[in-house]
């Protein structure tokens, strides 16, 4: 199997696109490689974006800049002049502008619109260029009773919306359909913490309860359209909560044959090969149809977790070296794959040694590659995309949709995981050869 | 003298439960489940190894008044008075022990709480409606206490360096006071009595302890642990009982330390009547006082109300608002201000009253009737700037609804009194400078919340602001030993940080010996 691993993943690294020459995205690569260099510049670049869309002004959006840059020691030469721009209210002014544009081109680029109704055209030209979707809707955190309730309403409208436009979309043979069926295009995925205010890691029945009551009629309503509703996964604190409202709600008779939907499962977590025991055998005896899709992660709160352990004296719930995680993903993908037909499998990485080796398990497994998804983020997986679809796979992004507010707290994940010196798409950027891109973890 | 790595540094906070876990919380819910079966206990009057009288005192859960929890004795003035003359025997012995067999002691009795961690969790979920997270905090902190004051009298018993002349040799060291009566409150049953007590004794000296009547089972556990550590029964007596209690033991003239914890009237009694010297007394008593606040959190036009309101909710809410370091006050910038209450307010609606018992439970009952009737009262006054409540209510027990309010004159009782409860005051400023002069305004300087993004803010209010704790983007309360130390300035208290490096100087007085090393013109060193 290893050696189709190699096989595959060489393919794909074969069909990722060239280089883009577009002078802007030229410049957020640039900022994004200063970023990863000097950890305090990172830091104040990060807690600049996070500031953005409460400023209230340029001035104040360049006064909020320099007072981030001033903690920063050794300054290279473009921020040595943004801090002279600074001086004046009419260099602040400029300065605000500038880093403002900045902000909303780098949000731009991970966000597809600021409402599902934005966002068709973007989700179009994926579809046409031969991957699916899977939205998310961004939001503020949900503190009271009406921001639920708007996020509830936020979801439904999407679903009608994507519902509506969807069969206008030209045929897709592989992203409509694996050999057990067909699969929705319209795909949605949720957040728990956003349907409720109520969820708390010491009481999780009653978020749970609270989340119910409105993720129900999103359910049904996904059902009657054919679309698929994909819970998703957050920190480790409303872990229970998420499994327990799923497995509820999809017991329930109503909701027992449809909607297509799907969890997710973290291989960052200790527990996690636990968990998706779990998963597996609750699809096992249900025997649901259609299949619940597992997406498979490695997991998006690493740094939460461990800090959050480290405050309070625990162990934390995560793998602390990557190295572990890689190893029980791929341990992961393979005890998914051989759980395929209960469960459809969704691999979600843009680590190449893992996509390669899921693809090299699943044909090991004397699978078919469209019984195995693989999914990617919008703004980081995008050449990956391009590649597995060129490859005849079935890839699907996910996509946030939403406003800058909204949005601030994904950017700031994203642009973390795109400057750190630990990930995949650091290392291929840097140019490190394939050979240790595709080395077993 | 050699320069050793300080004790503490191998200090660690003990860890909570992991409640986000449903065996930990089946844990405490089975402990709970034993201890119902044996109330309510009996806590009497322990002085010098004497069990006296355990009536006259019944301790109650706030939240279904009719379960009694605790039958404690009631200490008189004569039993007061029988305390400190065991303490004054006590002190000869115990005080002359070195400090490292102290110390171990201290931590051997915090090996007793660990053990009893769950149990002693469950007491103050039914002595004071203490909801789980929060019990189990509690508990914790108690056994911090005992293990960063072992360690740092070890710390102070080394003395401390000064500068060396030739010919003469200079040397600074910490020796006990004497007699140290604690006076600990009820909304950190455990925690705060067992602090104050361990501080005494881990300094060298004797304890009489009295604690409060609401919570008397809580301290007859932490005396038991002592004991049962190897606290001579002489140098720590436990003296449940009222004021008249407490008011005696601080009149008595061989008393030297009186460690409070309290409200302001009481602890403003407390510094007068210690400041009598007595016939006799040969010596000025002091006292170590940890007072009310009236909290603030300034919230800036750049904050992030994501975090900011949870966290306020949170500080003002956790615990139905009894602690000293709750936030009874928000003082946003005009420009959050809308938006800032429209999701408090929605926030504090969505708050779960209720019993402690259940991890449900956000808001338990306030401590008493009395505490019930005064929260009403102030929201009474302020009724008609309500923006939100959490109604209704249990009918039974001591239940106060969970309330904001808004735009009050700053003359308001409710926004320059301490009210010791699950209200909250929300005021709009122009700016942070506004705000300032708002928390500068009231005589109280506790715990202090800021909410901004701008590192020129942050430091600019760090400088200026007067609190004794001053929390910038996180909640105000919780502050953890040895991380946190804790305490308030201006009427809030003397000043000192419990759990902090500085608190056992209060507790000893320092002596200087210099001895001239010159014989015969010659250094002999």
């Amino acid at each position: 199997m290893e050696a189709e691993l190699q096989r595959v993943g060489r393919s794909i690294q074969a069909a990722f696109p060239g280089r883009t020459r577009n002078p802007l995205r030229a410049l957020d690569q640039k900022a994004m490689e200063l970023a990863s260099q000097d950890m305090e510049l990172r830091a104040a670049l990060f807690r600049f974006v996070d500031v953005t869309p409460a400023c209230r002004s340029l001035d104040d959006l360049a006064r909020h800049l320099t007072g981030y840059l001033d903690e920063v020691d050794t300054r290279p030469p473009p921020i040595e002049a943004a801090m002279k721009m600074s001086g004046t209210k009419a260099g602040r002014t400029a300065l605000g502008a500038a880093a403002a544009a900045g902000v909303r081109r780098m949000a731009h680029r991970f966000i597809v619109g600021e409402t599902p109704r934005d966002a068709l055209r973007s989700i179009r030209h994926l579809w046409e260029q031969g991957a699916a979707v899977s939205v998310d809707l961004l939001g503020e955190a949900t503190v009271t009773e009406p921001e639920a309730d708007r996020y509830a309403a936020r979801c439904l409208d999407a679903l009608e919306t994507l519902g509506e436009a969807a069969p206008r979309w030209p045929e897709r043979p592989v992203l409509e359909a694996d050999s057990l069926g067909p699969l929705p295009r319209v795909n949605l995925s949720a957040k728990v913490s956003a349907l409720t205010p109520l969820l708390r890691p010491e009481a999780p029945d009653v978020g749970r309860d609270d989340a119910a009551r409105r993720m129900r009629p999103l359910l049904l309503r996904a059902k009657e359209l054919g679309a698929h509703l994909h819970i998703d996964m957050e920190s480790v604190d409303t872990l229970e909560a998420t499994m327990d409202l799923v497995f509820e709600l999809l017991d329930e008779p109503d909701l027992s044959d449809g909607p297509s939907t799907g969890i997710v499962i973290q291989a960052y977590l200790r527990d996690s090969p636990d968990q998706l025991e779990r998963v597996i055998d609750w699809a096992g005896r249900s025997g649901r149809r259609p299949p619940l899709v597992v997406r498979l992660v490695k997991g998006a709160y690493w740094d939460h977790e461990v800090v959050e352990a480290r405050q309070h004296g625990w162990t934390p719930p995560v793998f602390e070296q990557k190295r572990e995680s890689d190893r029980n993903f791929e341990a992961l993908t393979r005890r998914l794959l051989e759980a395929w037909p209960h469960v459809r499998p969704a691999i979600a990485s843009h680590n190449l040694r893992s996509v390669a080796h899921a693809v090299a398990c699943n044909r090991e497994l004397g699978r078919e590659d469209r019984d195995l998804e693989v999914q990617v983020l919008r703004g980081l997986g995008d050449d990956l995309a391009a590649a597995l679809a060129g490859h005849g796979m079935r890839v699907r992004i996910y996509c946030p949709v939403g406003d800058l507010v909204a949005g601030m707290a994904y950017l700031v994940r994203r642009l973390l995981e795109n400057t750190s010196n630990e990930s995949f798409l650091g290392d291929q950027q840097r140019g490190v050869p394939i050979e240790e891109l595709l080395a077993a973890p | 003298m050699t320069v050793s790595a300080p004790p503490t540094t191998d200090f660690r906070n003990e860890p909570i439960l992991e409640l986000r876990r449903a065996s930990a919380r089946e844990s405490l819910l089975a402990a709970l489940r034993e201890l119902d079966t044996r109330l309510p206990l009996s806590v009497p009057i322990l002085v010098g190894g004497d069990r006296g009288a355990a009536e006259g005192v019944d301790s109650t859960d706030p939240g279904a008044p009719q379960r009694l929890v605790a039958r404690a004795g009631r200490a008189s003035e004569d039993d007061a008075a029988a305390a400190v003359d065991a303490a004054v025997r006590g002190f000869r012995d115990w005080g002359a022990r070195p400090a490292a067999e102290r110390a171990e002691v201290l931590r051997g009795a915090a090996a007793r709480l660990r053990e009893r961690r769950l149990e002693l969790a469950a007491l103050q979920v039914r002595e004071c409606a203490k909801p789980w997270p929060e019990a189990d905090g509690d508990v914790c902190e108690a056994i911090d206490f005992l293990e960063y004051y072992a360690r740092e009298a070890l710390a102070l018993d080394r003395g401390r360096p000064l500068v060396q002349a030739p010919g003469e040799r200079n040397t600074m060291r910490y020796v006990p006071r004497g007699v140290t009566v604690v006076i600990s409150p009820w909304n950190f049953p455990l925690a705060i009595p067992c602090g104050m007590t361990a501080a005494g004794l881990a300094a060298g000296n004797a304890v009489v302890l009295k604690p409060a009547e609401q919570s008397p089972a809580s301290a007859g556990a932490l005396a038991d642990a002592l004991h049962a550590a190897g606290v001579p029964h002489d140098a720590l007596a436990l003296v449940p009982g009222y004021g008249d209690a407490g008011a005696a033991l601080v009149r008595d003239p061989r008393v030297h330390v009186i460690a409070f914890t309290g409200s302001a009237p009481v602890g403003l009694e407390i510094v007068r009547a210690a400041a009598e010297t007595a016939p006799g007394q040969d010596h000025v008593k002091r006292v170590v006082s940890e007072m009310g606040g009236k909290n603030c959190v300034i919230l800036d036009s750049d904050a992030d109300l994501d975090d900011a309101v949870p966290e306020i909710v949170y500080s003002a809410f956790g615990y139905a608002g009894q602690k000293c370091s709750a936030a009874a006050r928000v003082l946003v910038h005009e420009a959050a201000a809308d938006t800032l209450l429209e999701r408090l307010a929605g926030a504090v609606r969505v708050l779960e009253v209720g019993q402690a018992e259940s991890f449900a439970t956000e808001v338990p009952a306030v401590i008493e009737r009395d505490a019930q009737e005064r929260v009403l009262r102030y929201r009474e006054a302020a009724s008609d700037r309500l923006a939100a409540s959490a109604e209704p209510v249990p009918g039974e027990g001591w239940f106060a609804p969970p309330s904001v309010v808004a735009g009050l004159p700053e003359d308001s009782p409710v926004n320059r009194e301490e009210i010791f409860g699950p209200l909250l005051s929300v005021t709009t400023v122009r700016d942070v400078d506004e705000a300032m002069d708002v928390v500068d305004s009231l005589p109280f300087a506790l715990t202090g919340g800021l909410f901004s993004r701008s590192p020129t803010t942050v430091e600019r209010v760090a400088a200026w602001s007067p609190v004794g704790n001053l929390y910038v983007n996180r909640g105000i309360t919780g502050a953890m030993v040895g991380r946190q130390p804790f305490g308030g300035n201006r009427r809030s208290g003397s000043g000192s940080k419990a759990g902090g490096p500085d608190y056992l100087l209060q507790f000893v007085e320092p002596r200087v010996v210099t001895e001239n090393t010159m014989r015969h013109g010659i250094p002999v060193e």
